[in-house]
């Protein structure tokens, strides 16, 4: 029983966290239709960035995060600026190909200044730390902070859509780029803006994740497809989606612990045998795949 | 005779809006039936849901004796109905030539025959000399001729055309109308035809239905329609219609 | 028969074309009887798999207007197949090749059918997500060596082997895979001319259109598809017998993915000429970034980098590719 309950909620924890990493990427396609191939790799940037900055400043990691938000903020709208808005203006195949090289760009440039080797936090108030809540559940004080803080840059960012004037103005981008620019918003700002918020989303999910899941410049992809699935399930362009499918996915990832639950309960031998760790993340593709064939829509999503 | 096409009570409902409200005609084997009414009547959804772009809520739509209601379109298309569409989207590299072998490839596997098909169809519509031309390179005209071409090609029993005229000059309006007797006569083809264009809808067709916020409102032969007080009133609104028609005006 | 004389029909190419499609193909001819290194040897025979890869996903990714980012896997099905039919059972390239390509084809229609219902950005990532799928299934299946791979201990056997396809000289692979770029070209010229060929085009303007003639699309999408695979999958038992030691991180990956759909798209996917002429640019460019940049330490990942950003700029300056470039500048020539 306490395997199922833990792996529950690690599954909701992590999910949490993913959603934020995803939560970048629905807004992007939200206001504009590109489907960006490089978010993983900002994520990546904003694992190092919060390791570096704790490792110069001998400073908490968690302290990190506000210098990751800037980076990503400023690397979302450079890219939008330097290269994303020639993109707009092609077929699809090449925005595909465009963000895909994006992303070769990032990660090899990563190589370059960072090395290959598996890197992660190892200082900090809450490494080494866990909290206990009972009925054999322990959770590590990094994974429950890294939680907590994606829904507060979940409420942040929600208020930040609904309930300011820029906000307004993006939403309205997404619903209508024409008719935006009509009523006088500048769309490409909105735009640039919305690479900017995506950025600093996602990278301080990556700062969040470092101190728990160590960083090397390939970690990207994963992400990225993870990201991919959980805007899908949520919908494309819906803030609240992405978190319900991001929990969903979270859980997804728990499955091996869930399997090894049933089959010490039901005492079904073969389960034992399948090697379902290795599948963590199969299910996550599988998922994307039964997810677009059955529901496209998704659970919220607007945009399709 | 058994009607070619029979369509009964036919609804189709968008959100709140009845796009087509209980609609119910036949035609017959070698009629030309003319479709008109005022804009947002409700024509092109008829179209869409006759040919299998749209799944009608209720009613029925019998082909050449079969229930073809929600079939998808390629299989109606292949049963023998071919239709144009109102705006042709023209984005690629296909000549005009090309295009129209598409339509008779839908009735031969050889591209050699295809071609040959091809060329006869786009002579007797006087397009044999822009054979060649990338079809995006031509006006609107010839595009929608291009598609009439299309659309002969798979040799249908009925041809849906939605408004192949417009934008035509009277030159232009002429020679369709030529055309469209020469597919009608040669060809044996039946036509519905949905169109703003009066003259050619009066003069060609046997028989006029008019549709007016998704309902029938009238039916019957040319001249018949034209007098109709409900189809005034439908084109007019109520107070030119009753002022056109002499009635007091409340 | 039509399809035949179709395919060597190259009469509705321009006069230009012609000549030069006829000095490349004697050169590749000649090619190995010239002094040339091992190394452009091997550059070359990477050229020829990378442009049939190419023309197959122009297939499906060009003609028919798909994206498709998980070609990887169809390598990975020819691939496989032949290496395990070779090692266990001693079956013959030329059975082991069409079961490959028999496999992959019912592999396309268990996941194509349901993709197709999808288009652009969704269908791509639904791509790569059943690729990845597949390949973590090999990773972990032991009958075909798992992560480890699997080794075609050519040793073994006696070569020239023209039955299995085992030569310890680079020319031979060159000559046979040569034999398969031509045999490919001539399948793709008959293909463009065909009652599919025609029924994609216009399914990629307007799909509306299409299906009032009568066509069903979904079907005739899964049948280019299968075709690509097919293609694909050919090229895949190829690459087993030339590298000779396979595992799904080379054969399967994502990277091989999006470089097959690159080749196609600078060169222009779409045409027949295209994917030779992206593979003509990368492939060579490729390999020698690596030579150069590879071997200077420091400079890691120093290729890969330009290599990015030859795929950004093309994206955003010219998607329609090399090609593209060729058609602006003659229109242009011609309405002066």
């Amino acid at each position: 029983m306490d395997i199922l309950v833990s792996s529950v909620v690690a599954g909701v924890l992590i999910g949490m966290v993913l959603a934020l990493v995803a939560l970048g990427l629905t807004i992007i396609f939200g206001v504009m239709d590109i489907v960006n191939f490089a978010h993983g790799e900002f994520l990546m940037l904003g694992m190092y960035t919060g390791l570096l900055t704790a490792n110069a400043t001998g400073m908490d990691p968690l302290l990190g995060i506000p210098v990751a938000a800037v980076v990503g903020y400023l690397l979302g709208v450079a890219c939008y600026w330097g290269f994303i808005r020639f993109l707009l203006r092609g077929p699809m195949v090449a925005q595909l190909l465009g963000t895909f090289g994006l992303m070769l760009l990032l990660r090899n440039l990563a190589l370059l200044l960072f090395g290959s080797e598996d890197r992660g936090v190892n200082t900090g108030i809450l490494v080494g730390r866990s909290v206990d809540f009972g009925m054999g559940v322990i959770v590590p004080a990094t994974k429950l902070a890294a939680a907590a803080l994606s829904l507060v840059s979940f409420a942040a960012v929600w208020m930040l859509m609904n309930r300011t004037r820029v906000g307004k103005a993006l939403t309205a981008t997404a619903l209508n780029a024409q008719a935006a620019r009509y009523m006088g918003i500048p769309t490409e700002r909105m735009n640039a803006l919305a690479w900017g918020i995506g950025g600093a989303t996602v990278t301080i999910a990556g700062a969040l994740i470092v101190n728990f899941w160590s960083v090397n410049p390939y970690v990207g992809l994963l992400f990225t497809m993870i990201a991919f699935t959980i805007v899908a399930l949520g919908g494309f362009g819906s803030v609240p989606g992405a978190l319900a499918a991001g929990i969903v996915v979270g859980l997804l990832t728990e499955i091996p612990g869930i399997w090894d639950f049933v089959a010490y309960a039901t005492e079904w031998d073969w389960m034992m045998d399948v090697p379902v760790t290795s599948f963590k993340y199969t299910f996550v593709y599988l998922a994307y795949f039964v997810i677009m064939v059955v529901r496209p829509r998704g659970l919220f999503g607007w945009k399709h | 005779m058994p009607a070619l096409l029979e369509v009964m009570e036919l609804t189709k409902v968008f959100g709140g809006l009845r796009a087509n409200d209980g609609i119910s005609f036949t035609v017959g084997a070698g009629e030309i039936l003319g479709l008109i009414g005022p804009n947002g009547a409700g024509k092109t959804t008829l179209f869409h849901c006759i040919t299998g772009f749209h799944r009608p809520e209720r009613g029925t739509v019998r082909f050449d004796g079969r229930d073809v209601t929600g079939l998808p379109p390629h299989r109606i298309a292949r049963l023998g109905m071919a239709r144009t569409f109102q705006t042709y989207v023209a984005g690629g590299d296909l000549t005009v030539l090309e295009t129209a072998m598409v339509g008779c490839f839908s009735r031969t596997a050889s591209p050699f025959r295809a071609r040959s098909r091809a060329r006869e169809i786009l002579g007797f519509l006087g397009l044999a000399g822009l054979a060649d031309l990338p079809i995006r390179d031509l006006p609107v005209a010839g595009q929608k001729k291009v598609a009439l071409a299309t659309a002969l090609g798979t040799e249908p029993k009925l041809l849906l055309l939605d408004e192949v005229a417009a934008g035509l000059n009277p030159g232009e309006i002429g020679e369709l109308m030529d055309a469209i007797r020469h597919v009608h006569e040669e060809r044996g083809v039946t036509l519905i035809v949905i169109e703003h264009v009066m003259e050619l809808v009066m003069n060609l067709s046997d028989r006029v239905l008019v549709l007016d916020s998704g309902r029938l409102i009238a039916q019957g032969l040319p001249h018949e329609v034209a007098h109709d007080p409900a189809v005034i009133r439908a084109y007019l609104g109520e107070k030119y219609a009753a002022r056109y028609l002499g009635e007091a005006s409340r | 028969m039509e399809a035949l004389r179709a395919a060597f029909d190259f009469s509705d190419f321009r006069p230009t074309e012609r000549w030069v499609s006829r000095a490349v193909a004697a050169f590749l001819l000649v090619f190995p009887l010239l002094p040339v290194s091992s190394f452009a040897m091997a550059t070359m025979i990477q050229f020829l798999m990378f442009s049939l890869y190419g023309m197959g996903w122009n297939t499906i990714g060009g003609y028919g207007g798909q994206v498709d980012l998980g070609k990887a896997q169809y390598v990975g099905i020819g691939a496989y197949t032949t290496a395990v039919a070779l090692i266990r059972w001693d079956v013959p390239f030329w059975v082991s090749m069409p079961v490959g390509m028999g496999f992959a084809v019912l592999w396309s229609f268990a996941i194509g059918y349901p993709l197709f219902r999808l288009r652009g950005h969704y269908f791509a990532i639904a791509t790569i997500a059943a690729s990845l799928v597949l390949k973590d299934l090999f990773e972990v299946w032991d009958f075909v060596g798992a992560a480890r791979g699997l080794e075609i201990p050519a040793h073994r056997f006696a070569t020239p082997d023209f039955v299995r396809l085992i030569f310890k000289e680079d020319v031979y692979y060159y000559y046979v895979l040569l034999a398969f770029f031509f045999g490919g070209v001539l399948y793709m010229n008959a293909f463009r001319k065909s009652r599919l060929g025609y029924q994609l085009r216009l399914i990629k303007d307007n799909e509306d259109m299409a299906r009032s003639l009568g066509i069903n699309v979904h079907w005739a999408k899964v049948k280019t598809y299968a075709i690509a695979t097919a293609f694909v999958s050919m090229v895949g038992s190829f690459h087993a017998c030339y590298i000779k030691s396979i595992e799904p991180e080379d054969t399967m990956s994502l990277d091989l993915s999006i470089l097959i759909a690159l080749m196609a798209m600078l060169g222009g996917a779409g045409s027949l000429w295209g994917p030779i002429i992206g593979a003509g640019i990368l492939i060579p460019l490729k390999s020698y970034f690596k030579e150069w940049f590879g071997a200077r330490a420091g400079l890691v990942g120093m290729d890969l980098i330009l290599y990015a950003l030859i795929i950004m700029v093309v994206s955003a300056a010219e998607p329609r590719g090399i090609w593209g470039l060729v058609e602006r500048y003659r229109a242009r020539r011609e309405s002066a």
